[in-house]
Parts: structure tokens; sequence; C-alpha cells
């Protein structure tokens, strides 16, 4: 077997697994819950074990990368038309390998945890039937060697989200969520859509091989694209819809709402970095980086666990935006892997909090959990210690890696990129502190026990991914930083990636670091030992503007109300009053006939028919004599 | 005799032999319709698998196939003539499809079952004749078989206190575009002094001196477009659909929102386009700006219905939309775009209208705000309620998907503007209102009051199984659909250049 096909097997076996197992518990497998969960894990077990031989054979050593141009199969023709054609195969470079073994290896460990996670729930086997789904779609999205068909994996991905989003639907509030979420997402897809579309026309083909050749043409081109972006990652302003979509199970929140799916547009970026034009990532990197201050400062005064958390990945999406727009996709890639590892162990972590805690989510409810959940407090420090960018840990080296590209590049980014990190050390250190320190403030936390091996496995194992994932050891850095992984950079006039300089690596790991500690040391004097938030009283309006999300969600609904329903309910006035009005009630010369017509149609015999017919040749023979 | 004739022959003689048999014999009709119908799809099947590709418009079939020709009525012209290339092809397997599936979706017809079931049958055979004829003549006579018994339909087994004035609106508008059409096409009947269509076209195509001027042409195209729009639910003549669907019975809605009101666009495509050339260039563009009237304007009507019909109904509408806008086009990927929504948006309609059939049934109500839960109750039926929802806001994986994202390639360079409209139209609020019917529907607790409802039982889910199945297929591998357009390929060019040739 030679390296092409090895690589077509094993990929279209990844892609191709989940997808199989989804319409097998579909389509009967439903009925044993044992048999839905075992053959959703299954596929997904192999599939990481495919991508790990893939990843492993086909990276190797990082100097020794399989070169991107020639990495793509044809596969089957989906569509064809003309000079329109669709192909659908695979395109596996180095970046694919490594998300695909990013996607794999949480959709396995979670798919472990929910194992426990979701036992009594009633709708075990549609969940994980959705979540072999989401699957499917994920890796269909890594996998794309096409635009069209990045389109179509995108669109399945948001529909798999917004079935386990609201896979409680009984709950009018995970309904709605499921819809918000499907809804914003369907906006940034329309732009997306158009950037397709006008790329087409531009450059005359879809295939990401044949783009990279060509490279950016348009701003416009570039932007449209990265709205589809802005609607997956939850870029502002569309990020309204990720905190809603914590009302789907917590493991789904892990794999889908923080490490895989809202990493994909991030992915995208990285992916399509040559369809940029220097102007398009100037805009990005502050779109990131506007979305990371916001939504850092509104993680600060949220009380519910995951909604802290949720925040907490719109700020770290913003941050991985905002390095693809300082030119920096390596260090985008870098974080988004090692965010992968930390939030998810910290959505695990919340996950098994809630369990013990009979679902209970609210920080001021927990508190004293340190001592009755030893394993969950462990790894729930770990992964908020990752995140906060604690020195060593694997998200101190990813956040470096994207200081130091907005130093270089944009040195206001830089600046909002220190305080973000300030900012999000002080939220986990509230977070953690309110949460698991402290007295037992509720019932549910008095009698919390510690949740079963199938949950606590995967924390262990994420804890350790996330301790190391950024040492030299593992070699990571070094792979995203080679050159030859990232398509396109190699035509003439196109955007290189910034190689980072020795002064701006520094000047990252200080900020970074003392932004980090401070951080860490204003939370500990903030919220060590209170019984209630404190900030409120010190910053007023300023904190309940950060407990209600800036009032995006009013300012939407007004928008919306304002504008789209306010056009449907004239056009609806219109349509019922106007039109149908006018066209036949209004004429009498109409009602005469409606009374003749009708008396036919309802003796409900077949005159009717051989009189209009009887008409019609009248009129012909008229014109025809005539 | 060509296999066509036995398609739709099959269910008028089958139409023919109810009459005979005694009214008592209730369960006869209902299998007699079944059984046509099935016969009917067999053979489409048969058909569909054996259709060779003939891209030689100078044979002698002009690029048909399975062609029948035999004298009819000589002194008008008129002959009975039947074929099909790769467009009607598709058409009439879906419409053999629906057929079937309607047929099975019958069973809530409780009163003058004989009476139902030959209309049905009419209805059928008429359709699927219309989409093989060749004979201009013989295609309107078979269309018009096919829409009369819609009327007696609901006025007679529709349902809601608005049958009556549902079925004389529908009537009079319905009439008024098959009027109006039938104009035009007498027009073209009298300068070329015949019916027979490849032999038109070849005319015009050939460019013999005999053509048509461009006035003339103008206003040909002008009463085709407008008639034979009313009959699709061109905006602003569109109101006659959600109220007919609305009262419509299961089969009934089926079969016209899914089949019977693609016989319009068919036309457009194979009768106005390839004649008129000229008035296509006149008309085609006010065409792309009345389609964002379907696409938008009903879009956002569909948003504030709170009736499930009227919902679809509205949808359905809007969905013309995109055939308009790839008709409009006028490109090759455009109009295959433009088949290929029709095929898949008549199995979707067939689809929606026989889920909300089975809940009007069910519950008596299509009422959005006094339903909730469904989902629970109906697992099956819920499930593919989802399903069908989420295929109407095109989403990949379902047939419309991969037709409106071809019209949108069709149309985007030469009409950017429209087309963005359009697909927010497509992805935004046609998003919107599905999603909102799920929410309503099938999530959310159960109300209290919520009336009893049960599941599809056994075998009735194999009309809905065949309609999904059919949709997931297309929508997985659009090939299917786009190699059978492939083959008219030739004669869609040849009026691609016509229409370009100024």
């Amino acid at each position: 077997m030679t390296d092409h096909e090895l690589k077509l097997t094993l990929a279209m076996v990844v892609l191709f697994l989940p997808l199989l197992a989804a319409v097998g518990i579909g389509l009967g497998a439903r009925r044993w819950r044992g048999l839905s969960a075992g053959l959703s894990l299954g596929a997904t077990v192999i599939a990481f074990v495919c991508s790990l031989i893939l990843f492993i054979k086909f990276h190797g050593a990082p100097a020794d990368i399989v070169p991107a141009t020639d990495a793509a199969f044809h596969g089957i023709q989906w569509l064809q038309l003309g000079d329109f054609s669709v192909d659908f195969a695979a395109l596996i470079d180095p970046l694919s390998l490594l998300m695909m073994l990013i996607v794999t290896t949480v959709g396995t460990l979670v798919q472990i945890f929910s194992l426990a996670y979701m036992r009594t729930d009633a709708g075990y086997s549609r969940y994980f039937a959705g979540l072999s789904l989401f699957l499917f779609s994920m890796l269909g999205i890594v996998l794309a060697s096409n635009l069209l068909l990045l389109f179509i994996f995108w669109e399945l991905v948001g529909v798999s989200s917004y079935l386990l989003i609201s896979h409680w639907f009984e709950k009018p509030a995970a309904a709605d969520a499921g819809k918000k979420a499907f809804i914003t997402n369907r906006i940034g897809d329309f732009g997306f859509l158009l950037g397709i579309l006008l790329v087409w026309q531009l450059h005359g083909t879809l295939d990401i091989i044949e783009l990279s050749n060509i490279g950016a043409v348009t701003t416009a081109a570039g932007l449209l694209i990265f709205c589809g972006a802005v609607g997956k990652s939850a870029q502002f302003p569309l990020h309204v819809w990720l905190p809603d979509a914590m009302e789907g199970p917590t493991p789904v929140s892990a794999l889908i709402h923080a490490a895989t799916m809202v990493a994909a547009g991030v992915y995208m970026l990285c992916k399509l970095f040559f369809l940029f034009t220097p102007d398009a990532l100037v805009i990005i990197s502050w779109i990131g980086g506007i979305t990371a201050l916001l939504a850092a400062l509104m993680a600060i005064q949220q009380n519910d666990i995951k909604r802290i958390l949720a925040y907490s990945t719109l700020s770290q999406l913003g941050y991985m935006v905002m390095a693809v727009g300082c030119a920096g996709p390596a260090a985008s890639m870098f974080h988004l892997t090692t965010h992968a590892a930390f939030k998810a162990l910290l959505f695990l972590g919340a996950g098994a909090v809630i369990y013990s805690c009979h679902h209970e989510q609210d920080i001021w409810k927990l508190g004293g959990l340190r001592k009755k959940l030893p394993l969950t407090y462990r790894a729930f420090v770990t992964g908020a210690l990752a995140l906060a960018g604690f020195p060593l840990m694997s998200g101190f080296f990813s956040k470096d890696a994207i200081l130091a590209q907005a130093f270089m590049a944009n040195q206001p980014l830089f600046y909002l990129g220190v305080a973000v990190a300030l900012l999000t050390a002080f939220y986990m250190m509230r977070c953690v502190l309110v949460a698991f320190h402290g007295e037992p403030r509720g019932e549910a936390a008095r009698d919390a026990h510690e949740a079963p091996g199938e949950m606590t496995g995967p924390l262990i194992f994420l804890s350790i991914l996330s301790i190391g994932l950024g040492w030299h050891f593992f070699g990571l850095n070094d792979f995203l930083l080679n050159k030859n992984i990232w398509l396109g950079t190699t035509i003439t006039g196109a955007v290189i990636p910034n190689e980072i300089t020795h002064t701006a690596h520094l000047a990252a790991m200080i900020s970074g670091t003392i932004a980090s500690l401070a951080g860490l040391a204003l939370g500990w004097v903030a919220y060590r030992g209170v019984k209630q938030d404190p900030l409120p009283g010190m910053l007023g309006a300023l904190a309940r503007g950060m407990r209600d999300k800036f009032y995006f969600d009013e300012l939407y609904a007004w928008l919306n109300r304002w504008t789209q329903e306010r056009l449907a309910r004239y056009a609806d006035c219109f349509d019922r009053w106007i039109i149908a009005g006018l066209g036949v009630r209004g004429s009498s010369g109409a009602v005469d006939l409606t009374g003749c017509l009708l008396r036919l149609v309802q003796s409900g015999n077949l005159q009717t028919y051989a009189l209009l017919l009887a008409l019609g040749l009248l009129v012909m023979l008229t014109f025809f004599l005539f | 005799m060509s296999p066509l004739t036995y398609i739709f022959g099959w269910p008028i003689l089958m139409a023919l032999v109810l009459m005979a048999v005694p009214r008592e014999n209730r369960s006869v009709f209902r299998w007699g319709a079944i059984l046509a119908t099935l016969g009917s799809l067999v053979l489409a099947l048969f058909v569909f698998a054996k259709f060779e590709p003939i891209n030689d418009l100078t044979s002698i079939n002009h690029g048909y196939a399975f062609v029948q020709t035999a004298e009819w009525i000589p002194s008008l012209g008129i002959s009975f003539h039947v074929g099909v290339d790769g467009v009607s092809m598709l058409l009439v397997l879906m419409a053999a499809l629906v057929a079937f599936a309607a047929a099975c979706c019958a069973g809530g017809i409780k009163a003058r079952e004989k009476e139902f079931s030959i209309l049905l049958l009419l209805m059928t055979g008429g359709i699927l004749g219309a989409f093989m004829a060749l004979d201009i003549f013989l295609m309107y006579f078979l269309h018009e078989l096919a829409l009369i018994p819609t009327f007696i339909m609901i006025g007679v087994w529709g349902r809601g206190e608005n049958r009556e004035f549902a079925a004389y609106k529908t009537t009079l508008y319905l009439s008024l575009g098959a009027l109006l059409a039938l104009v035009g096409l007498i027009m073209i009947y009298l300068h070329y002094e015949t019916f027979n269509l490849p032999e038109i076209i070849h005319r015009v195509q050939s460019t013999q001196p005999d053509l048509m001027t461009t006035g003339q042409q103008g206003l040909i195209f002008a009463l085709l477009m407008f008639g034979l729009g009313i009959l699709v639910g061109l905006w602003p003549f569109h109101t006659w659909a959600p109220l007919a669907y609305g009262a419509a019975p299961t089969a009934t809605a089926m079969m016209h929102a899914g089949v019977i009101k693609k016989f319009g666009l068919f036309m457009i495509i194979r009768v106005a386009l390839p004649i008129l050339p000229d008035g296509a260039q006149q008309w085609l563009p006010v065409l792309a700006w009345l389609c964002l009237g379907n696409l938008l304007y009903c879009g956002l009507v569909a948003m504030r219905q709170r009736d499930l019909n009227g919902l679809i109904g509205n949808s359905s509408v809007a969905h013309m939309g995109f055939v308009f806008l790839g008709i409009a086009s006028m490109t090759l990927i455009g109009l295959t775009g433009a088949v290929m929504v029709m095929v898949a948006h008549g199995l979707l309609a067939a689809l929606a209208f026989a889920l909300s059939g089975h809940l009007h049934q069910q519950a008596r109500t299509l009422d959005m705000d006094k339903l909730g839960g469904l989902l629970t109750v109906m697992p099956f039926w819920g499930t593919l309620l989802l399903m069908a929802l989420l295929a109407g806001c095109g989403l990949p994986g379902f047939a419309n998907f991969a037709g409106e994202i071809t019209v949108f390639f069709g149309a985007w360079k030469t009409m950017p503007l429209i087309t963005g409209i359009a697909a927010w139209a497509a992805l935004v609020i046609g998003a919107v209102y599905m999603l909102r019917a799920a929410r309503q529907l099938l999530h959310g607790p159960r109300a209290d009051d919520a009336p009893h409802t049960e599941d599809i039982p056994g075998w009735h889910k194999l009309p809905f199984i065949i309609l999904l199945g059919a949709l997931l297929l297309f929508g997985f591998a659009p090939k299917l659909l786009t190699n059978k357009i492939e083959t008219a390929r030739e004669s869609l060019e040849h009026v691609v250049e016509m229409y370009k040739r100024k």
C-alpha cells in the first residue's frame, strides 16, 4: 500500500465510521442503550487510533513534514456541471492531521465521560447518535478539500450542534438556545456563502490547493469568508449564541462548545490564511481582540459555573482569531490545541461538579467542594491554571506565542491581550475560590460525592495534557512553526506568517507572567473567604453591565423586532388585506363569477372540467377561424 | 408502445375501471389507487434506469427518448406525441413517487371514497402525461385533466370553514392563469401552425426566416410567464396557495404542491424559453426581481404564520423563488439548479403536507400555539417533521440544498445583488420560520389540554420513508439528478445560446 492509499484509507475510516455509528443508532440500535453508546464510542476510538497512526506516520519529526501540495486526493464527484464541479475529496496536510487528532481525542474522552454522566437520561441513544453525527461533520470540515464541501460540513456541524444543545428539548430554555445558536450561525454562514460565491467568481475554482496557488485577491472575499468564522467561533458581534448553548448537556459543551466546533472557525482561518489580504487581517485581528476583551469582562460577573467557562471560551477564541489577524496562524493553532485540552478539562470538571451536586450550577450555592471532590478539584485547578497562563502550564506557552505575535503586528492589541490575560486569571481564581473553597453554601454541595471512574479518568488524562502540551518535549510548537505546513505561503506576494523575534518573545513572556500572577493574586485577595460577591459594590453599574452581558441580547432582540419582525408583520398584513383583498373580494365581477364557479365546484362532478375544456376549445376555435 | 404511455395511461385506465365498481366496496377504491400509482412508479423507475443519454438533437426524435406518436386531430395539427429527456424524466419519476405516497396517505378520506380515488387517479395520470407530452396541446390538455380535480377535491373533501372560499379562490386564480397561458400557446400555434413542440423548437433554433418578431415574442412570453406564474404562485399572484393547501385534503395538497404546481415551471422551461428567446430577454429581468417577492416576501409572511399548513404553504411558495431565480439566470448551471429544486421541492412539499395531514387527523388542529412537545409523544412523526423542516431551510444532505446552491452558483455572476438577497432569504429567513415551527410543535413542554395524538402506525410509515429516502438519496448524491439533466444539456445549451445571441 502506498503512502497515499494508506492516507486515503485511514482518513475515510476516520471520517465515515462516526457517520455509520450515527446511522446505525438511528436505524435500530437506539433500542439498546448500551449498544448505541458502544457503537458511538467504538467508532470514535477507532477513528482516534487511525488519526494517531496518520499523525505519527505522516507528521514524523517536525522537519520531515509531508509536503502539503501533493496531499490532495480526488475522490468522488459530488456535483459536476460545466465549469462548476465539486469533488468529494480529502485534503490531508499536517494541519488537518493535527486537528483530526484533537477532535478524536477529545471526542473519545467526552464519550467515556458521558457514559456515566448521561446514564439516567431517557434520550441516551439519541445523545450518542448526535455526538457521532457531530464528529462526522467536524471531521468533514477538517478534511474538506474545497470550499463548498467545507460549507456543507459547516452546516452539518451547525445542525448537530442544534440537536445537541436542544437535547433536553422539553425544557423551553434548551429548545430556545438550540434555535438561537442555529439562526445566529446561519447569519454568519450567509456571509460565508457569499464569500464562496465571490471566490468562485474571482478565482474560478473552489479547490483549496488551487486557491492556495493563487493567493489573496480581494479584501472583500476574505472578510466574507471570515463571516463564517465569526458565526461558528462566536466572535463579536455574533457571540450571543455560545453562552446560551450551555443549556446542552455538559459533555456536549466540553466537546462542541469549547474544544472543537467553536474552534472550527479558527481552524478555517488558519487553513485559508493565504486568502486574507493585510487589510482583511487587520479587521480580523480587531474583531478577535474586541471579542477577547468583552467576553473576559462578562465572565467576571457570571455566577453559573458553565457560563463562566462559556465566556472564557469566547474570550480565548477571540485570542486565537486575534493571533490569526496578527499574521500568526501558528500561535493560533498552538493555542487552539492547548485550549482544547484545558477547556475540555474545565468543562468536564464542571460536569463532574454538576453531576455530584444534583445539577446545581450556581457557584454561590456550591463551595467547600475541595474536600468533597478532591480529584475533581485538582483537575479543575489544573485547567484553571493552564487557562490563566500560569508559568510552565500549556496555556502559558500558547498565550505567550499569541502575545508575541500581537507585539510585533499591533501594539495596542498587545496591551489589550495582556489586559485580557489578567482578567482571565482573575475570573478563574474567582471561580475556583467560590466554588471549591470555603464552606458549603447549599444542600447540594454538602452531600457531594466524587464522580465515578468513567468521569474522573478523562479528567486525569486531560490534566496531564493541560500541563504538558506546551512543553518542548511534545514538539507541538516546533511542528507548527515549520513554514511548510502552511498552504500558499510560498507564492510571491503572500502574507507570510510572522516569525517571532527575540524581543517580542521576551516582552510577551514577562508581561504575560506578570499579568497572570497579578490576576490570580487580585482574585485571591478579592474572593478569599467571601460569602457574596464584593465586585458589584465596588464597580456599581459596570458590574451590572458585565453580569447582563452588556445588553447585547436585548439590543439584538430590539433590532430584530424593529427590522425583520416588523417587515414580516407588514408583509403579512399586506398579504392578507391588500393582495388577497383586492385580488378577489374587491371586484364585483369576480364575485359573480364566484357564485357560478362555486356552484359548479360543489356539485362535485366532472362537468366543471368539461365546461372549462369546452371554453378553452371555444377560445381556440375563435382564434383559429379569425 | 412506449412505456411512457403505460406510465400515465395506467392510472387513467384504473380510474375508468373504478367507475364501474359499486361504491360499497370501499377498500377496492383505496387499494386500486395504491396499486395503480405503484404500477406507474415501478414503470417510471424502469424508464429512469433504462434511460440512455441521447445528446443528438439532429436525430429523428430531437433528443427525446421513448418517443411515441399517433395522429389525434390532424386537422388542427394536434397529435398524441410523448417522449422524455433528462429534465422531464426526473419530473416523471418525482411525480410517480409523490403520487404513490399520496395514494397511500389518502386513508383519511372517509366519505365518497369512490370519487376521491377516481379523481386522484385522473390527477396522477394527467400530470404524469403532461410532463412527457411533446405536443403543446396534449401537454395543456393533460395538465387541465390534473388541475380540475384539485378544485373539486378541495370543495368536497376539504377541511375547515374556509374550504368553499378556498376552492373558489383557487379555481379563479388557477383558471385565470391557465387561460392566459392558453392564449399565449394558441398565439404560438397560430404562428407555427403546429403543436409539435420539437418541430417548433427546431424551427426557432435553426433561425428560419419565419421567426416571430420581438414584439410578438414579448407579448406571448408575458402571457406565458404570468399565466404559468399564477399556476406556480409567482409573487404577487401567490395568495391562493396557502389558502388552498390549508383547506385541501392531504393527498390533494401533496399532489398539487408537490407535482402539479411544477407544471407551470416545466412549461416555462420547456416551451417559453426555447420558443421565445427574444421574449425571454425582455421579461426574465422582471422575473428575477419578482422571484425576490417569493423568496423574501413570502418567507417573511411564513414567519408570521400560526398554522402549520399556512407555514408550509407559504414556504412552499417561497421555495418557488429558487426555481424562478434559476430560470432567470439563464445559465446552464442555473437551469440545472432550477430543475433540481423542482424535483427536491416536489418530494419535500409532499412529505411536509403528508406529515401535517397526519397531525391534523390526530389533533384536529394545526394551530401551533395549541400544540407542543410532540417529539415525545410521536417520535417517528416528530423526527420526520424535524428533518423535513431542516430540509426546507436548505440543510446539506437533503436534495433541496444541492438544488439551491446550484441555483446560487448559476445566478451569482450575472445577478450578485439578487442572489445575495435570495441567499439571505434561504439561509436566515428560512431558518427562522422552520426552526420556529420545530420549537413550537416538537420542542417544549406538552400543554395539559393538548389533544391526544398517536404516532404513524406500521406500514403507514412507508410513504413517508420513501419520500424522505428520496430526498436524502438525491441530497447525498445530487449527481443522480445532474447526470440525467446533463443528457438534456445540448438542448439547454441551445436555449441559453439563443438567449445570449444578441
